[in-house]
């Protein structure tokens, strides 16, 4: 963190387009070898209304990034850090000590234990980005739903698309949301899912 | 990092424009192979394979690259390049690698030693797996004739037409086609319209999404991203279907129609347009024949008539109608959903109709002919030139009716039917069945007797990657090789065409769905009409319109993009006079007019105006049966990480949907005392299922609906399988298979609809 940091990464979620095909989430999995059970990236829906004026909305959700991560400050064996060319959180598994003390300080349930009990997370598909990729979920979104890059630029050009806001927060996490899901509705959904 | 940002911000749409302007013939490969040589740069250990996906068809699947590691076939990423995909893929893609490895694969062929369904095989070389077939099929065929044999249909596959030259190289005419599967709905429209059209949806003001999941069929293929395109766009969208889907979710109006009742709601829409003159009276009077008839026809489905019918409220199918006729443009998504009831045949020429006379057809944003592709087309290997009416004579349950073969695709039994003759013999019993990629049990209707025919059948042969939900009744299984181990066949669709590549070698000893068929031909003495046994010969021979060779096919390492033909809309002339596959040639539509009166079916005692038909089981038609079983059933037919009854042991997959679900709304289940979660017990007047209850708000409270195609387990994720009939999940055992009822007196399609009590397991 004491270097000076350069433009922070982030993921745009557009709630309009996605379609809660799960393929984001799957390809995730694959593309990163998941253990069974570890999930870096979710999709949850929400419900709201009655029969037959119902509403459903759905957010894809990984690691925030966030411009100043709980887990990172909490982390007593400094395994969390946060990359200053792109903000990207990144774990180094062989210092974790599987406390899970950032389980506890992330707001959005991230952190995810393999058998090893160490602490795994989405990392930006950092080797594919490193080769001008996006990461496999935004690579594959078949709605075009997640699109992802420098903070700065996505909400340059959300603003000639569609408003999108940034989420807030005390973490200030690294997503922008646009379409018929809100931030409130983020919070509903997790207080009632992980 | 910054320069891998400006790259990473350089949108598909922009990959697939360059490639979209480049002319007739003009080839990616240079872009591709440097592309291709890049990354392989970048990753080293890692091998990129560029192929085709497998996860649904072999066919013109969605373009990936397969990554290769130590010969292990590890991860996939969408190939940009393909004007089908452009990079997209669904989860069921990304799994590959899982269901390829999986410990469900056949190895090596198999020869049934124990008793039929007691599971006990011994071990066989292929040449004796396809020795044991040949000399069966070649007794059979001098004892009973050809027509013994009926192989069944899977989905619409690149082998399809390698089941059918086989059919006709040995003389059967029973291809056993499912009944709802596309097919029916072509047919309809066929015989309405000339053709079936297509959604211009970039262009339209209003999008009907009617009976279609376009979610979780094709998502990656265009369609999805069309709508959501349109969503940004400001159009219009309303999705008829029964539960709130994903799609119905990102629509403007959800119109809850209860299942199978799309026909009743599609002749009150017409009422309303023609009573208020909401029509097109220009169209109408150049281009249509029988408007009159209907006039009268049509009085009778008024909303008041459709309302109990359809659950639909009759002010909302007023504003409907009114809607889609007053909205310029307008266009209908029609899905397969259409299709699974007994008035198929009425519901789908009714919404032909509706595009019809409102003047929508082949406009600009309406439902509209495509101009076709620039494509040269290969060789077919259907060997259509030998049909003749003594072949259709011989079917043993036509799919449509014996006057409307041979159809589109071929000729075709309806796939139920073939296992109801080895039960009554009527008209007389196959003898052998050959399923290749297909499911009988878990595929269609009347599982117990299905389960009997295959027990009572002499001679039942399966073909696939993986163990199968009956393959315990098989006297010899072949084991074949998936699609990510063969470098054939090339497919092609619209304007691409690609060879397949190998991912890596056979797990084990077999060979490819094409080469089984080739083999078996040779073994049968059908060498000439096989190529002499040579695969490579094989798809040369098809390439000769191109004039390509497999090789020099595969050396476009993303294939060869051509230019799709201009649009040009109102080809009325042209559609309506198209002339049919009969064998006389007539056309579809004889007055060379949409025909709204069918004077085709009239002439074969068919009902010439759409009618609406009850299901078998439904509250307005047996109300009777409402206090034993009070809600609606159906089943869904697609689902966002499985293929009909394939995938569930794929651990990727199953993490997503582990369990059987019965969708049912809160009320409903707090009337019968469930919560979300409870296994729950369904049973219907025919069968019975144990499956678990997701309350599901975005549900009618007097519907109840699951997905078909449960029976396999998930080793990995210790889930377990399910029984094919009581305590099961296998919705086919919920209905009904009474001939009179339960199928579409056309078009043969099952009817997917019954009433169900629902009670804590």
């Amino acid at each position: 963190m004491e270097k000076p940091m350069g433009r922070q990464y982030g993921f745009y979620f557009d709630s309009d387009r996605c379609v809660q095909c799960h393929a984001c989430e799957v390809a995730c999995k694959s593309w990163n070898t998941l253990e069974l059970g570890i999930r870096w990236r979710r999709v949850v829906d929400l419900w709201a209304g009655q029969f037959p004026k119902i509403t459903n909305k759905t957010i894809s959700l990984s690691c925030m990034h966030c411009a100043k991560p709980a887990c990172v400050e909490i982390c007593p064996a400094k395994a969390i850090s946060k990359r200053s060319e792109d903000g990207i959180v990144v774990v180094d598994s062989s210092k974790c000590a599987g406390c899970r003390s950032c389980t506890a300080a992330c707001p959005f349930h991230v952190p995810q234990y393999a058998r090893t009990g160490t602490m795994q997370k989405c990392n930006f598909c950092l080797e594919r980005l490193q080769q001008g990729k996006q990461p496999s979920c935004v690579a594959t979104c078949p709605g075009e739903a997640l699109r992802c890059g420098p903070l700065d630029v996505l909400i340059e050009s959300s603003s000639t698309r569609k408003p999108a806001e940034r989420l807030s927060g005390p973490t200030i996490p690294s997503l922008l949301i646009s379409g018929r899901l809100k931030e409130a509705d983020l919070l509903e959904i997790l207080a009632s899912k992980i | 990092m910054d320069k891998g940002c400006d790259r990473l911000l350089v949108s598909r749409r922009t990959v697939l424009k360059a490639a979209g302007t480049m002319g007739a013939g003009m080839m990616l490969d240079k872009n591709a192979t440097n592309w291709l040589t890049a990354v392989r740069s970048e990753a080293p250990g890692e091998k990129l394979i560029p192929t085709f996906c497998a996860m649904c068809g072999p066919s013109l699947g969605c373009g990936i690259y397969a990554y290769v590691k130590d010969g292990r076939f590890t991860r996939i990423e969408g190939m940009q390049e393909s004007p089908v995909n452009g990079g997209r893929l669904c989860a069921k893609a990304h799994a590959a690698p899982q269901w390829v490895y999986s410990p469900q694969r056949l190895k090596y062929p198999l020869r049934r030693v124990g008793k039929k369904g007691e599971g006990k095989f011994e071990r066989v070389s292929w040449n004796q797996a396809l020795g044991v077939i040949a000399d069966k099929l070649k007794e059979q065929k001098q004892k009973y004739g050809a027509e013994s044999l009926a192989i069944l249909s899977p989905a619409r596959r690149s082998y399809s037409e390698f089941l059918y030259r086989f059919l006709m190289a040995h003389g059967s005419p029973n291809y056993g086609h499912s009944g709802i599967c596309a097919m029916q709905k072509a047919f309809s429209f066929t015989y309405t319209l000339g053709a079936a059209p297509v959604p211009d949806i970039p262009n339209t003001r209003l999008l009907l999404i009617w009976g279609k999941q376009p979610v979780y069929s094709g998502s990656t293929r265009g369609n999805l991203k069309q709508i959501l395109d349109a969503k940004d766009g400001g159009t219009n969208i309303i999705c008829i279907k029964p539960t709130m889907e994903p799609d119905v979710a990102v629509s403007d109006t959800w119109i809850p129609i209860r299942p199978g009742t799309d026909a009743a709601l599609a002749l009150a829409m017409l009422n309303v347009i023609i009573h208020e003159k909401l029509y097109d009276s220009q169209f109408v009077a150049q281009w249509t024949y029988g408007f009159e008839k209907l006039e009268k026809h049509i009085v009778k489905y008024t909303p008041n008539w459709a309302e109990p019918i359809t659950g639909i409220p009759a002010d909302q199918i007023i504003e409907l109608a009114r809607t889609y006729a007053k909205t310029k443009p307008a266009c209908i998504d029609h899905g397969n959903g259409l299709e699974h009831t007994s008035s198929s045949n009425s519901a789908v020429r009714a919404i032909a109709i509706l595009m019809a006379i409102t003047g929508n057809l082949d406009k600009s944003g309406g439902d509209i002919f495509p101009g076709g592709s620039g494509m040269p087309v290969p060789k077919s290997v259907h060997l259509r030139e030998r049909y003749t009416q003594e072949w259709v004579d011989k079917l043993v349950g036509p799919e449509f009716p014996k006057a409307f073969q041979p159809g589109a695709e071929g000729t075709s039994s309806a796939y139920y039917r073939i296992f109801d003759s080895v039960l009554t013999g009527k008209p007389y019993p196959v003898r052998t069945i050959i399923a290749p990629g297909t499911q009988p049990s878990v595929s269609t209707r009347g599982v117990k007797n299905v389960l009997e025919a295959l027990k009572k059948l002499d001679f039942y042969v399966v073909v696939d990657v993986m163990h199968t939900a009956e393959m315990n009744y098989a006297d010899v299984v072949v084991p074949v090789a998936t699609m990510y181990e063969t470098d054939h066949p090339f497919e092609f669709s619209g304007n691409w065409i690609m060879a397949r590549n190998k991912v890596i070698e056979p797990l084990g000893n077999y060979k490819s769905d094409y080469e089984f068929w080739i083999d078996l031909g040779v073994r049968m003495g059908y060498r000439k009409d096989f190529w002499n046994g040579s695969i490579t010969e094989c798809m040369n021979d098809q390439l000769k319109p191109l004039n390509l060779t497999m090789e020099e096919l595969r050396a476009k390492p993303t294939g060869i993009v051509f230019q799709p033909k201009p649009m040009e809309y109102g080809k009325y002339s042209k559609i309506f006079s198209r002339v049919s596959t009969r064998f006389s040639k007539a056309p579809y539509l004889p007055q060379g007019k949409v025909a709204i009166y069918n004077t085709t079916f009239e002439e074969n005692g068919y009902e010439p105006l759409p009618v609406w038909v009850e299901p078998p089981e439904s509250a307005t038609g047996t109300p009777e049966l409402l206090k034993k079983y009070p809600l609606s059933f159906s089943d869904f037919h697609t689902s966002k990480v499985y293929n009909a009854g394939w995938l569930r042991n794929v651990p990727y997959l199953r993490e997503v949907l582990p369990y059987p679900t019965l969708q049912i709304h809160p009320e409903a289940a707090k009337e019968r005392g469930v919560a979300d979660g409870d296994w729950v017990s369904v049973e219907s007047p025919y069968g019975q299922m144990n499956i678990k209850a997701q309350v599901n708000p975005g549900i009618r409270p007097d519907t109840v609906m699951a997905l078909h195609g449960w029976w396999q387990g998930c080793e990995a994720l210790k889930l377990p399988g399910f029984s094919l009939l009581e305590k099961g999940a296998n919705t086919n055992s919920m209905y009904s298979v009474d001939y009179a009822k339960a199928f579409d007196p056309v078009v043969t399609a099952m009817s997917s609809q019954t009433l169900v009590q629902v009670r804590k397991a």
